[in-house]
């Protein structure tokens, strides 16, 4: 009934559009870089004397409706030539433009390239947003480029220390994060435990993370959207890139199909196998590799397709007795279609498969598990007029979800076949949302989302008494897991559980002048998937489930305030925000429960909730030789499962406790500075509170094995953590003015050589019969080398 | 399914050079509890009459040193209502010669300490036999460790957990559920860079419960390499089945559990 609600409303705001002001006409079309024809995204197009303008979408497309007249337009964009021209309207126009790159032989290019200039007069609060070029100027760990580490730069974004798979956002859980790579949905961020990312820098062309105030189009996960597009590839010349590191090369190439009309873009990046191994005689190996290709065609002016496709993988293998593949793979149709003057829509149809793959040959078996979805997106732009632009679309979700399959691997194996019961579900959205300039002081976004969960039917599921499928054991004060006490076959097409969720959004800005605005937003997200994780930081074997019965879905609800400021002309940026969220229906694992192969998870979880709330401080600067930002995280993250009743215990005796993510102050500066023409030196320090760790405060003996007793969860820290990397990127004299283009990075991460805790581990020495606290740290000081080229 | 943590843990390290120093924290200091290791062994071809129970208290993390509890009452009481007494005999350790098992009965432990009294039942598990040991050379990250296997034949269409103790120089302890094994014969697995040709290994299978399974499950995860790393699970106070029916809070540490028990010592090959 909602459903028709809203198709209804959709409908009107379709008939919205005949209704047009007289003597306005429409001025819209694309905008892309004049070398390479690729689309730019966020371009600003202005009309000065009307005080009116857009930024172009993430298809490079703008729509604005102006008075009859003689107008000048401004288009400009980081990084390029502003194009100013007069157009003269008496109809409506399709007018495309091509942006100059800012040639490098001014002195200048130093003082505006690279800049993200902070946008004080949107409503769009709590984004970050990177360019590829200043990722590229960071110094990583090994010398490559990575998008998710520089993020961990920003503030509000954190990780569960180095070498730990994905990143947390305000307080949140990794598996909270919805990263979108060309609109498809990726499972995992990371290659190598996070390591590095699945992202290959030099495919990328724009990203941003939505930290809060999440518009309506964005929705399934609670605690932030990473949106990335890669680059379509060059329509007018083949061109090729690559790189060649201590760690991995890559290399991609991208040139035209048809002359300006379409293109291709083919990258791939592979790691050394057996690089991390020191023994030259056996057949370990760990590695990992990833393809990225994409063709567009530009069917006309209204009309336009991408195919784009990803494949990644991480092969680990010990002595052929231990083997483990795992990534993603995702194809990826898009369409572009202008309907009118002002409407511009995007057709996603987008496959997407995680696989986890391992084989144990000293106890003989083969485990298969994944998860595949198929996903139907469509997406409106509805330019309405030049205070309104409306969004919205149509999300459909159709996942099965794979949670094992054991499988003997030869005749001698003592294992039986077995398959975990195959889940499937339905998710579908519908959003509405709107970009309002209420007047000069005041804008506006808000929106609607309603989203809705099917979980449909499988082949058994367990029924309980009293549908408790875990049980209380008072005596012990333990938790037990329930028999069940029998099994519903359901058929596939049958809607065992519905979930259906308003999720309203709203984000505000008041501009008090020129330099200075006010922003504050308030979102409610809903998340229908749950990762199932004991562990302190996420490995490729966690298990995705959907909702159902016995595990509802999650509901975020968070709150920001935040005070923008340009100062001197937008040399320096300063962005304060303090945010409150609170997440209902957060599971949590029962002690020591065991997630692996496990078909009845339901026996072995709690439903808990969770809460973050901080301050975020980032101060740029944006101009000169010298650029760079300091960002500051106050912050605490907590989890609580009490018990379901007044005798349970809960996790924790019910008592609020840190995350394993938690980190009160994170602190971080990053700097860069052009010397001249050849050589860039870079550097970042961060200091962060350490994380939160569970600490014995006894031992006893049992079976000749010491046994320590644990304290409260999260109750301890390890030790504070500190770093600092440097790097240098020399560009030859000679390679610079050549078609054949290259330079040389040169980095040390952790300079000083801090031993920075990854973890405590408590232990009884072996030899000394005595207990030890060991502290494992992962990286040391580490220099790298890096050679890129371009062509 | 440990063996899979350790083996990602153990890449997990390769992969990032990493380092490991002992480090000495100012650790809090929890108040001594009692720790009760009831574990009745009715080994497969004996009597089972000689049992034993040893008593002590916890100690602060880093003076593992063992602090036996001798002042205390122990006791078993079988199915029909025989209370068989468990005399000290010094150093923690309390005795019996008369202790008469029956597969499948339960019993229930009863100590006295301190003026409270700690209360557990549990049933005597049956075990099959071990069938035969066989090793192998292809463990470890070199592919040259000694890997030992010792078969056994798992009962069909029934649940069963089982608890080995491998024994030479280390002592290492393994659990198994049948859950995909059922009525296959199959082993337990024991492989360390330590094993040479020429070592004995004392081989112990017990049948254990449900509930103890799940208590040593946890137990393990606490311990050694498994404790702390990466993809450890979350540290958590491990409880048995002893209750405290005098103060709840005060629960003890350890378990109550009856097993009959097949052993054998195997020694390695060339």
């Amino acid at each position: 009934m909602k459903i028709t609600q809203f198709t209804l409303i959709i409908i009107s705001i379709f008939c919205f559009t005949s209704i047009r002001a007289q003597g306005t006409f429409t001025i819209n079309g694309s905008v892309t870089a004049a070398n390479s024809n690729e689309t730019l995204i966020g371009v600003n197009v202005i009309v000065p004397e009307l005080n009116k303008g857009v930024v172009t979408n993430e298809y490079g497309y703008y729509s604005l409706q102006v008075p009859e007249g003689n107008y000048r337009l401004e288009i400009s964009y980081l990084g390029f030539q502003t194009i100013t021209t007069t157009i003269n309207l008496t109809e409506d126009l399709i007018q495309n433009f091509e942006l100059e790159e800012s040639t490098e032989n001014l002195d200048e290019v130093f003082i505006s390239q690279n800049v993200e200039q902070l946008d004080i007069r949107s409503a769009e609060m709590s984004v970050n947003k990177l360019s590829i070029n200043t990722i590229q100027k960071m110094p990583v760990v090994f010398g490559e480029v990575d998008v998710v580490k520089s993020l961990l730069l920003l503030p509000g974004v954190s990780n569960a220390g180095e070498g730990s798979s994905g990143f947390n956002v305000r307080g949140g859980a990794v598996d909270q994060n919805l990263i979108l790579l060309d609109e498809a949905t990726i499972f995992n961020s990371s290659h190598l435990f996070g390591l590095f990312s699945v992202f290959n820098p030099d495919a990328i062309k724009d990203l941003r993370l939505y930290k809060g105030g999440i518009p309506a189009k964005f929705g399934g996960r609670v605690s932030s959207v990473l949106d990335i597009y890669q680059r379509d590839g060059n329509s007018k010349t083949f061109k090729a890139q690559g790189g060649i590191g201590v760690i991995s090369s890559r290399l991609l190439a991208e040139g035209p199909i048809v002359k300006d009309k379409g293109s291709f873009l083919v990258g791939g990046r592979s790691s050394y196998a057996h690089l991390f191994l020191k023994f030259t005689d056996n057949s370990n190996s760990a590695y990992f590799y990833d393809l990225n290709t994409k063709l567009n065609y530009k069917l006309d002016d209204k009309n336009k397709l991408l195919l784009s496709a990803y494949f990644g993988r991480d092969v680990f293998s010990i002595n052929q007795n231990f083997k483990n593949t795992y990534g993603n793979a995702v194809l990826n149709l898009r369409w572009n279609h202008v309907f009118s003057q002002n409407i511009f829509s995007n057709l996603s149809v987008i496959y997407s498969d995680y696989f986890y793959g391992l084989t144990l040959d000293f106890v003989g078996f083969v485990w298969n598990s994944g998860i595949k979805n198929l996903n139907l997106k469509y997406d409106f732009n509805h330019y309405v007029n030049n205070s309104i632009q409306l969004k919205y679309g149509v999300h459909n979700t159709y996942y099965e979800f794979n949670p094992g399959e054991i499988e003997p691997n030869n005749d001698e194996s003592g294992i039986n076949y077995f398959k975990l019961t195959n889940k499937y579900a339905f998710e579908n959205a519908f959003y509405i949302s709107a970009n309002h300039s209420i007047s000069n002081k005041l804008s506006a976004e808000y929106g609607l989302r309603y989203s809705s969960f099917f979980r449909l039917g499988q082949d058994g599921l367990n029924i309980y008494d009293n549908d408790q499928a875990i049980l209380y054991n008072e005596d012990l004060d333990i938790y037990e897991e329930a028999e069940p006490t029998g099994k519903e076959f359901q058929d596939r097409t049958e809607v065992v559980e519905y979930f259906g969720n308003f999720e309203p959004r709203l984000a505000l800005a008041y501009i008090i002048n020129d330099n200075q605005s006010i922003k504050a937003s308030y979102n409610r997200m809903t998340q229908y998937l749950h990762l199932l994780s004991n562990t302190s930081s996420p490995t490729p074997l966690d298990v995705w489930t959907p909702s159902g019965k016995y595990a509802k879905p999650q509901l975020l609800d968070q709150v920001a305030l935040g005070y923008f400021h340009n100062v001197m002309d937008g040399k320096y940026s300063i962005e304060a925000e303090t945010f409150y969220k609170k997440v209902q229906n957060r599971i949590d694992y029962v002690n020591g429960a065991n997630l692996i192969a496990n078909n009845a998870i339901e026996q072995i979880i709690l439903n808990g909730k969770s809460r973050a709330y901080g301050f975020e401080l980032l101060v740029r600067k944006n101009e000169g030789r010298f650029t760079g930002w300091l960002s500051y995280t106050l912050s605490k993250s907590e989890q609580q499962t009490p018990g379901r009743t007044a005798i349970e215990t809960g996790i924790n005796n019910g008592k609020w406790y840190n995350t394993s993510y938690d980190k009160t102050h994170d602190f971080s500066l990053t700097a860069s500075y052009e010397l001249n023409r050849d050589w860039l030196f870079s550097a970042n320090f961060v200091y962060q509170t350490g994380l939160p760790a569970t600490y014995p405060t006894g031992q006893y003996e049992y079976e000749t094995i010491s046994i320590p007793v644990f304290g409260d969860r999260n109750a301890n820290r390890l030790p504070e953590f500190h770093r600092l990397d440097i790097s240098a990127t020399y560009v030859p004299k000679k390679s610079r003015d050549k078609k054949f283009k290259s330079s040389w990075n040169f980095g040390i991460y952790n300079v000083y050589n801090r031993k920075n805790a990854y973890s405590i581990n408590f232990r009884e020495n072996t030899d000394t019969g005595s207990n030890e606290s060991v502290r494992l740290s992962l990286f040391g000081i580490i220099p790298s080398i890096t050679y890129n080229f371009k062509f | 399914m440990k063996k899979l943590n350790i083996a990602i843990f153990s890449l997990f390290l390769i992969i990032f050079s990493s380092c490991e120093e002992v480090v000495e924290l100012d650790l809090e200091k929890s108040e001594p509890r009692l720790v009760i290791e009831a574990s009745i062994k009715w080994i497969k071809g004996t009597e089972g009459n000689n049992q034993s129970i040893r008593l002590s208290t916890t100690t602060p993390y880093y003076e593992n040193e063992n602090i036996p509890v001798d002042n205390a009452f122990v006791s078993v009481t079988t199915e029909d209502g025989s209370e068989i007494i468990f005399s000290n005999k010094g150093n923690g350790i309390f005795t019996t010669t008369n202790f008469s098992p029956n597969l499948g009965q339960e019993y229930t432990l009863k100590v006295i300490y301190e003026d409270d009294v700690y209360i557990a039942t549990e049933n005597l598990i049956p075990v099959p036999v071990i069938d035969y040991v066989d090793q192998e050379r292809t463990g470890g990250f070199n592919g040259d460790e000694y890997e030992i296997k010792a078969y056994y034949t798992d009962p069909a269409n029934e649940q069963n957990f089982y608890f080995f103790i491998f024994e030479n120089d280390k002592t290492s302890i393994e659990i198994y559920e049948d859950e995909f094994t059922d009525g296959n014969q199959i082993f337990g697995y024991y492989s360390n860079e330590d094993i040479e040709a020429g070592d004995e290994i004392d081989i112990e299978l017990a049948g254990i419960s449900k509930a103890y399974y799940n208590y040593l499950f946890i137990l393990r995860s606490q311990v050694g390499d498994n404790g702390g790393g990466p993809f450890q699970t979350q540290p958590a106070t491990v409880k048995g089945n002893v209750l405290n029916t005098t103060n709840n809070n005060k629960f003890p540490f350890g378990y109550f559990r009856l097993s009959e028990v097949d052993k054998t010592t195997y020694t390695v090959q060339e």
